[in-house]
């Protein structure tokens, strides 16, 4: 395998490891209301996905991979609903610990590092492109 | 071809490509780690600095005994990576600065094409000279 495609399979193995990303973020974003049905149960617990980085022998290289999904430990949200079925002894439901904010700035961040793994397939496509190119004239 | 691999032009116009593709490997390399624990990113010496020093590229590493043995990390076709300083490093100790890799890229492609273009000029010169060219 020449260093091109050495590159390619490099920034693919960080575009799959963001579109996981993403997977979770949505995973995240789609429970943010998902309360328990009984008392006593837990509601929907925030995951975060977890990279990790993986000595590729035949590239040479370090990949990244996604990693198991860790569970957010942040504590879950108190709310007053005393006719909720899961509600507790003094009316509070314990709701999901899912913030949009941080999970559309982290939405944000996947899509940028996604954009930038995709510029640089370009480049290097382009770059083997050109390689070609010389047999052309 | 042999005859082009003698001419100081192509040998050399030859390791400078050779070294844009490990630069890009390299490249490609910190924006996939572009958000991973600890990830510092890597570049290559610049390449005057690299082929001054020899006259030319040579690699340089550790002799394998045995088919089984694993090539050293740092075996960049004879590169020795340079880490530089760092623009910022954000608390999960990563400090890969996506816009600065982004430049780096644009401009070893841009340093690439024109490698490319000298190559093909200078294979003109050569049909010229042998009375095929226009």
């Amino acid at each position: 395998m020449n260093d091109f495609l050495k590159s390619l399979a490099i920034s693919s193995s960080g575009l799959k490891a963001q579109s996981g990303r993403i997977l979770t973020i949505s995973e995240n974003v789609a429970n943010a209301d998902s309360l328990p049905t009984k008392r006593g149960d837990l509601p929907y617990q925030r995951k975060i996905a977890r990279f990790e980085r993986k000595f590729d022998a035949e590239l040479g290289a370090e990949t990244v991979k996604l990693g198991r999904v860790a569970k957010d430990r942040t504590p879950f949200v108190q709310k007053l609903d005393p006719g909720h079925p899961a509600a507790d002894a003094n009316g509070y439901v314990q709701t999901p610990n899912v913030n949009p904010l941080i999970e559309t700035m982290d939405l944000a961040q996947a899509q940028t590092s996604y954009q930038a793994g995709l510029n640089a397939i370009k480049a290097t496509r382009s770059m083997m492109q050109a390689t070609l190119g010389i047999l052309r004239v | 071809m042999e005859m082009s691999g003698d001419l100081p032009i192509f040998s050399a116009l030859k390791a400078k490509m050779h070294w844009n593709q490990s630069r890009q490997k390299l490249l490609a390399e910190n924006v996939a780690n572009a958000d991973s624990v600890g990830f510092k990113p890597r570049d290559l010496k610049s390449f005057s600095k690299t082929y001054a020093a020899t006259g030319a590229l040579q690699a340089v590493s550790l002799t394998m005994t045995a088919s089984t043995h694993l090539a050293g990390y740092d075996q960049l076709s004879g590169f020795s990576g340079n880490k530089g300083l760092d623009f910022e490093t954000v608390p999960s100790g990563n400090s890969v600065n996506l816009e600065d890799q982004m430049t780096k890229l644009a401009e070893n492609q841009m340093d690439y094409q024109s490698a490319i273009t000298i190559y093909t000029k200078s294979m003109n010169y050569l049909k010229i000279a042998l009375g095929k060219g226009k």
